[in-house]
């Protein structure tokens, strides 16, 4: 047990409580992008691409817009701070942001293609059975499609606790307060802290692992 | 079901003003009918589909085509799950789709019965909630399943999982579920496609009890001519996304509007014509006798009913036998003609045949003779149900 305890506890709390606030967000921001982007709607070639992004661009390069956008001078970041008084940057919200930006396209893919290649023709059979969307949704698509909701939200969450590009430049890397796991071991590399950063690795890759298994066995169960 | 969901948006016939293509073709409402009449123009992909249709309340109308002619297409048009570029769908009196108006109204309230071709059963649920899907929550939901379990012999099933069921037992499941929300029109997409033939007649017999009781317009896609013959009141024959001949399925079969649509009606003995003299027509493989001379037009081909044509010692035309295949209450002799165009007979079992490879003469009685053109295009106009048969051809 001391093996574990020479390393601060804190980056690994931080998070399992960002990836407790994403599993929520993929849930529910993940479902219903995955489920509109299966369907006919207006910008959906746009929308597609935006969700897409992380999955090609480079992560330290949209953390790096991220910063632009929603700095304290940014297009967003300024009229938040100007009105309420509110920074994203270098905060916890930065860390769930950086983690469900880079998650999302890997929990919306498996979606979208499930419900394409699998549910189609059973969501126009509710339709014509007088069901409308959100009904179609709750009653057909996620009880059909609910292993790939599962293998979605797993890996999501997995990028969730690896994600370290956008992290550094939306969170700050601020040690005690937006330092993660995987910032953690990048810190203690950085420090020529070997011990502490093989601990940290292997932790994050237990953490990862039962994870995995503990989504993969609710969706054998669901 | 809550009744003012059906409820599309409404115009009075006089109002009516339904234009499709330009051509000024009208859907003229009759008060109080619930035919569903449509005329549709859609592209996708290089396909077009163009074709104006009324299928009435009463009786089944059946739409046949080769398969990539555009009958799933005009089914999902129907059911408001593919848009039209332009035309118009309307029940009755009520509007489903405008392309003029931009009126068209969402498939969840259309409340058409659709029967897909694979069935699309929830997999997630029993036969009973499967049956259930469609129906008003409420105190009778349980009897009407209860009901339509029994109406199509599914008792013992209300329990079980669909993929625990066999095709002929999924396909009641799917026409139960279709049913039991008391649809405003029926819709069936090959609905026996997919069943053993053994099975296939006696779930048409049923198909037809069940389905007779209601008076609401239900279309029947196929490509089997057997469903056709025993289910259907009328037919229409879809080619390349036009609507060739519809009418009544008795006259379409004995009068097929050209050779493109007797093809598709399994006239299988197609033969070009190359000139008439009085009541003869000549071709590469001969020359025929017909039953009346051919005057105020010039056929293309002649199709030839297979039972009908017999051996003859003296005369006919000359054939080469090259294959006889024994079927259940009759022999399909397929020959080969001077010119190499296959024709294929039908003889009873107990006429004597001679062996493949033997050189004969085949006499064709002309009343086994329906000179045709090549193609003759379908009216835009989309017909209303005081107007004549379609049966025939429209020159």
């Amino acid at each position: 047990m001391t093996f574990w305890l020479t390393c601060s506890p804190a980056p690994l709390l931080l998070s399992l409580q960002v990836a407790g606030v994403v599993l929520v967000l993929f849930l529910v921001a993940g479902i219903a992008l995955g489920y509109a982007l299966s369907q006919p709607i207006p910008l959906r070639g746009l929308l597609d691409a935006l969700v897409s992004l992380p999955l090609v661009f480079p992560p330290i390069a949209i953390g790096f817009f991220l910063l632009m956008l929603f700095g304290r001078h940014g297009v967003i970041g300024g009229p938040l701070h100007a009105w309420i008084g509110w920074d994203l940057v270098f905060s916890f919200p930065a860390l769930v942001v950086a983690a469900f930006i880079a998650g999302l396209p890997l929990v919306v893919k498996p979606i979208q293609s499930a419900i394409e290649g699998s549910a189609r023709d059973l969501i126009e059979v509710s339709h014509t059975l007088g069901k409308g969307r959100l009904a179609t949704l709750f009653l057909v698509v996620i009880p059909i499609i609910r292993r790939h909701i599962v293998a979605g939200l797993t890996l999501g969450v997995g990028r969730s606790f690896g994600e370290v590009g956008i992290t550094l430049m939306l969170g700050g890397n601020l040690l005690g307060s937006t330092e993660t796991l995987s910032l953690a071991i990048y810190n203690q590399v950085l420090d020529g802290n070997f011990d502490c950063a093989t601990r940290l690795s292997l932790l994050l890759g237990l953490l990862s692992l039962g994870l995995f298994l503990l989504l993969r066995w609710l969706g054998r169960a669901g | 079901m809550k009744p003012d969901s059906r409820i599309g948006p409404h115009r009075s016939a006089g109002e009516e003003r339904c234009r499709i293509f330009d051509l000024g073709s009208r859907l003229a409402a009759e008060s109080g009918s619930q035919d569903l009449r449509a005329s549709v123009d859609f592209s996708r992909a290089g396909f077009r589909l163009r074709m104006g249709i009324d299928v009435p309340s009463t009786g089944i109308t059946a739409l046949i085509g080769p398969s990539g002619c555009g009958k799933t297409t005009l089914l999902r048009l129907l059911a408001g799950l593919e848009t039209p570029r332009a035309g118009c769908i309307q029940l009755g009196d009520t509007i489903w789709f405008d392309s003029d108006h931009r009126i068209d109204l969402p498939s969840r309230k259309r409340w058409v019965g659709l029967l897909f071709q694979d069935y699309a059963l929830f997999p997630h649920l029993s036969v009973a909630e499967n049956i259930a899907y469609g129906l008003a929550r409420g105190p009778e939901r349980a009897g009407q399943v209860a009901l339509w379990l029994e109406r199509l012999q599914l008792q013992g099933l209300a329990d079980r999982r669909p993929e625990t069921l066999s095709g002929g037992q999924r396909q009641r499941v799917g026409l139960a579920r279709a049913l039991a929300p008391r649809p405003s029109v029926l819709l069936l997409d090959e609905p026996f496609s997919a069943i053993d033939i053994s099975l296939r007649q006696s779930l048409r017999l049923l198909f037809q009890e069940v389905v007779a009781d209601r008076r609401a317009p239900t279309l029947l896609v196929t490509h089997d001519l057997d469903d056709v013959r025993y289910l259907a009141d009328r037919v229409g024959v879809l080619i390349n996304g036009e609507l060739r001949q519809l009418g009544p399925t008795a006259e379409v079969f004995a009068a097929p509007t050209d050779a493109e649509v007797a093809r598709v009606l399994g006239w299988h003995n197609i033969l070009p014509v190359t000139t008439y003299d009085g009541l003869r027509a000549l071709g590469g493989w001969g020359a025929l006798e017909l039953l009346s001379q051919v005057v105020d037009r010039t056929p293309d081909v002649l199709a030839i009913r297979p039972s009908g044509p017999r051996f003859c010692v003296t005369h006919g035309l000359e054939v080469e036998l090259v294959q006889v295949t024994q079927m259940d209450d009759y022999q399909a002799l397929f020959c080969r003609l001077p010119d190499c165009s296959p024709l294929r007979i039908h003889l009873a079992r107990s006429e004597p045949c001679p062996t493949p490879g033997v050189r004969a003469r085949i006499w064709i009685p002309p009343e086994c003779i329906l000179p045709l053109p090549r193609s003759v295009p379908f009216p835009d106009s989309v017909p209303t149900s005081s107007a004549p048969s379609r049966g025939r051809r429209h020159a």
